[in-house]
């Protein structure tokens, strides 16, 4: 038991990461997002959003290899988070931490999805300016702070893309990068993890290159971002305020898992595997409708 | 191969793939990049980089270098590859169902397209009501409906499938590549007028856009029906069977014409737009449920006489869009400058007093050798025409005439078509705008010959205007679920053939086809007047087949619209009073016409100096004035 709480505690150790590989190539992936961020940053301009975009995706030598290695990189963040959480799941890992440290862990998944979203909405094309008014309308509706939240996250409206890039940059890099140095006790990846990230970011940046929307206004059918196709064929069904209450109830299940045990965190699991399904189903309907 | 080795390897030789397929799209990349200028008018405009060609450029205030493309073709002007430029682009900029992006986008012609929409140029409400009220379908030739519900119809109605197949291909909600014959070639929507044709041979020629829309624009659409645009060049259609051994004139979609006397104005060199406004022909907004509605100028506008509405300051006219034309003509008035308008207050803007023109601009026409109080310039070239105004003379005041439109008597000839047969070939294909392909079903149009001559005279909102024959038809729908029509309704119509001169007085007040009896022989000296018609009815021998009316009929014959109908009894034999006395009394200024009736009492009376017998219809009236 001793040895067990010790690796969740330092999971970054070698035995941790022999234990739970998928989280040492989170952090991984999480480096080089971060540092292909911080190489496209000077080339992107919230004001001019979609021009910049388009300028780095076809303007200059390369750029848009370093954009696609930026955005597979978070996508491999994104899953590998997923994978290592379920790993966690299964083999009972959040039982062996403390649940402070859980709660807190268990962050790192919506806080890369904002990440990732807000990545989404610097596009400035069609789809990104549809889903920034989707996701200001989705926190105006949660009760007494939305629009403050709103606000604070994404602006004022008509204010641009400044705040979102500065989000993106700051905010959904550092804390995700404090969280993981809490849970991984350490701030650097290891060698093979980083590696490996890079190197799968390289292979299908080159091969599968990032698309991009068209300009606002000259396109129909509208979808956000794959990850969250979810949500946008659940607002087909349900009122607004279900996009951020059915994933806020997920995620708070998710964290009770630290505390449940038997029976309660049996349906806590069927809870959140049936969370996961609706999910799947909403975005299967969505395409469907968009076809 | 250990399984410690096995994933990077897996990974590198997947990186170097990676590495190698992006090698060959940065290639691409990079020689995809155009070498042209990557902004215009203030914004970046990528698709200039690629498209450097100047005939690429529509030229004028729509200069690539000054407006780029987006703003009208849509795409993407950032995008630096073909297909990602091209995607969600607009070839037809203009068409309607896209005109709020493009021409109608914001910081453009937003007011101009709404308006257009509006108009009936896009509705066509007009058309479509007499269309099935001709059919049967309806009980009165008025309509809500529009050439967008017509052309989305799944089950279109006998009259709405006429439309479709013979009508709807000059409709504003078509596309170009949407039509036939003579309108073919130019663009949709805005585009129709503002987009002229492209310039044969050239390899990717963009047609000029300008506001200055010549006429064989309006030629396309508006040679066809009333045929308005061929009459105001004096062309005059005929069937292939009317046309001289020697040869005829030709339309540039092959049909047969003859040259006979041009419009005046026509000859003067004016263009269409010179006199019709903005409103004439975009629209004001509201959507009017026939032509004469819409359009708003007046002969009276120019040449007066104009009531209180018709002139005020300038600043008193609520026109922005005229406004806005003068300004980017760079053109100034006062706010106290006489001005003129049409009916609805819409200025002439092209029309001023000739006082405040520059002296050498101050024209004076040869006929009279003095500056006419107006002056109208030519919005195409500039032309300054001077606008003489109605004398106060003895034709223009003569008794009996105070109801008569300016188009009855100064209108030289019309287009009289009255032997046109519809009818619905089941077996046939035919085009059908509204689906945009051929269809089964096709509607043929037959007519013997195409006729020309001096119009009727008709009564429309206690106005005698001139008309032809509309509607002389007869139709059999029964293939196409309808039934068999026969109609005989004309139409009023301002023929665009005026001229100086009038037509005499004969041509009325002795002339069968004026007062809408058909082509047949008039007999006024018998003990009744009498009209033997040259081709009888098949249901009334008495009443022509190409007439409108009998002769002193119990009640007049309804025309295509509710408020239009042929002269009635009283108003024929009003006319007809007048011929006995015209060989010897031919003009206006005669003595007998200042009072027609004292003249008429004194015909009857011992001791006239008139040695003219009238016969005994003519004292029968003359008695019961």
């Amino acid at each position: 038991m001793h040895e067990a709480v010790s690796q969740g505690h330092d999971p970054m150790n070698s035995a941790g990461a022999e234990r739970y590989p998928f989280g040492a190539v989170s952090l991984g992936f999480l480096a080089v997002t971060a540092l292909s961020g911080v190489a496209l940053a000077p080339l992107y301009r919230p004001e001019a959003a979609l021009e910049s975009v388009e300028a780095i995706q076809g303007g200059l030598a390369w750029a848009w290899m370093l954009r696609g290695v930026h955005a597979y990189s978070a996508v491999g963040f994104l899953l590998a988070t997923g994978v290592h959480l379920v790993d966690v799941v299964w083999k009972g890992g959040q039982l062996r931490m403390p649940a402070a440290v859980w709660w807190r862990s268990i962050l790192l998944l919506p806080l890369a999805l904002a990440g990732m979203l807000t990545g989404f909405l610097l596009r400035g094309d069609a789809e990104a300016s549809a889903a920034l008014q989707v996701a200001r309308g989705v926190m105006g509706t949660i009760p007494f702070l939305g629009s403050e939240i709103a606000t604070f996250l994404m602006g004022p409206a008509g204010a641009g893309l400044g705040p979102v890039a500065v989000h993106h940059a700051g905010t959904f890099t550092l804390l995700p990068w404090l969280l993981a140095i809490e849970h991984g006790r350490r701030a650097w990846p290891d060698r093979r993890s980083w590696v490996i990230a890079l190197l799968a970011s390289v292979a299908v940046a080159g091969v599968v290159p990032v698309s991009l929307g068209q300009v606002e206004g000259t396109g129909a059918g509208l979808l956000g971002p794959w990850y969250l196709l979810g949500l946008q064929g659940l607002l087909l069904d349900l009122p607004v305020p279900a996009a951020w209450l059915i994933p806020a109830m997920a995620l708070a299940g998710l964290g009770l898992l630290a505390h449940a045990q038997g029976r309660t965190r049996k349906a806590l699991l069927g809870g959140l595997l049936l969370a996961v399904l609706a999910w799947a189903a909403w975005t299967v309907r969505l395409l469907a409708a968009e076809a | 191969m250990t399984r410690q080795f096995r994933l990077p390897i897996v990974l590198v030789t997947a990186a170097c793939f990676g590495l190698a397929v992006a090698w060959f799209r940065e290639d691409l990349r990079e020689a995809g990049t155009g070498e042209g200028p990557d902004r215009a008018g203030g914004h970046t405009e990528r698709c200039l980089t690629c498209h450097i060609r100047p005939d690429e450029s529509p030229g004028g205030a729509h200069r690539a270098e000054a407006v780029g493309c987006e703003p009208c073709h849509l795409g993407n002007p950032l995008a630096f590859d073909r297909q990602r430029a091209h995607a969600g682009m607009e070839r037809d900029p203009g068409a309607l169902d896209t005109v709020q992006r493009t021409c109608g986008r914001a910081g453009c012609h937003p007011r101009e397209a709404a308006r257009v929409a509006t108009s009936l140029m896009a509705t066509g409400r007009g058309l479509i009501a007499v269309d099935r009220w001709v059919f049967g379908e309806t009980i009165a030739p008025d309509g809500q409906d529009t050439f967008a519900d017509l052309l989305a119809s799944r089950t279109p109605s006998p009259a709405d499938d006429h439309l479709r197949r013979l009508c709807a291909g000059c409709h504003l909600r078509t596309r170009g590549n949407n039509r036939d014959d003579d309108v073919s070639g130019i663009g949709s929507g805005c585009g129709a007028c503002h987009s002229t044709r492209k310039e044969p041979l050239s390899i990717r020629p963009h047609p000029p856009v300008e506001a200055r829309v010549p006429d064989q624009q309006c030629r396309g659409c508006h040679g066809r029906s009333g045929r308005i645009s061929l009459s105001y060049q004096g062309l005059a259609e005929i069937r292939e069977s009317q046309a001289p051994p020697e040869g005829t004139l030709r339309l540039p979609d092959g049909r047969p014409v003859v040259q006979l006397k041009p419009d005046v104005h026509g000859e003067k060199k004016m263009a269409c737009i010179d006199c019709h406004l903005h409103s004439d022909l975009m629209g004001d907004g509201v959507s009017y449920p026939h032509q004469e509605q819409q359009v708003t100028i007046t002969c009276e506008t120019c040449h007066g006489p104009v009531d209180e509405a018709g002139e005020m300051p300038f600043a008193s006219f609520p026109d922005p869009i005229s406004r806005d034309m003068l300004r980017l003509r760079g053109l100034a008035r006062l706010p106290l400058d006489p001005a003129r308008g049409g009916r609805t207050r819409i200025l002439a803007w092209n029309l001023q007093p000739t006082g405040l023109l520059p002296p050498a601009e101050r024209l004076r026409p040869e006929a009279t050798g003095m500056t006419a109080p107006w002056t109208l310039t030519g919005k195409l070239d500039g032309r300054p025409h001077p606008v003489r105004q109605t004398p106060v003379d003895a034709n223009h005041r003569l008794s009996g005439h105070q109801r008569l439109s300016c188009q009855a008597c100064h209108s030289a000839w019309a287009p009289r078509c009255t032997t046109c047969h519809t009818r619905y070939d089941a077996t046939g294909r035919q085009w059908d705008f509204g689906t945009g392909k051929v269809e089964e079903g096709r509607w043929i149009e037959e007519a013997q010959t195409y006729e020309f001559g001096e119009p009727t005279l008709a009564i429309r909102d206690q106005r005698v205007v001139p008309a032809i024959p509309g509607m002389i038809v007869t139709g059999d729908a029964t293939a196409a679920g309808g039934g068999r029509f026969s109609r005989r309704l004309y139409a009023a119509l301002d023929p665009h053939t005026t001229r100086k001169e009038s037509r005499t007085c004969a041509s009325c007040h002795l002339s069968s086809q004026a007062l809408g009896l058909g082509a047949g022989i008039l007999n006024l000296a018998s003990d009744e007047p009498v009209f033997v018609p040259d081709h009888p009815g098949p249901d009334d021998p008495a009443t022509a087949s190409d007439g409108w009316v009998g002769l002193f009929p119990t009640e007049a014959a309804p025309g295509t619209r509710l408020n239009l109908r042929s002269l009635d009894a009283t108003e024929q034999l009003r006319v007809l009073r007048v011929g006995p006395c015209l060989g010897c009394h031919p003009k206006s200024i005669d003595p007998i016409y200042l009072d027609f009736q004292g003249s008429v009492v004194k015909l009857g009376s011992p001791g006239t100096r008139c040695p003219f017998t009238p016969p005994p219809w003519v004292k029968n009236i003359f008695q019961t004035p």
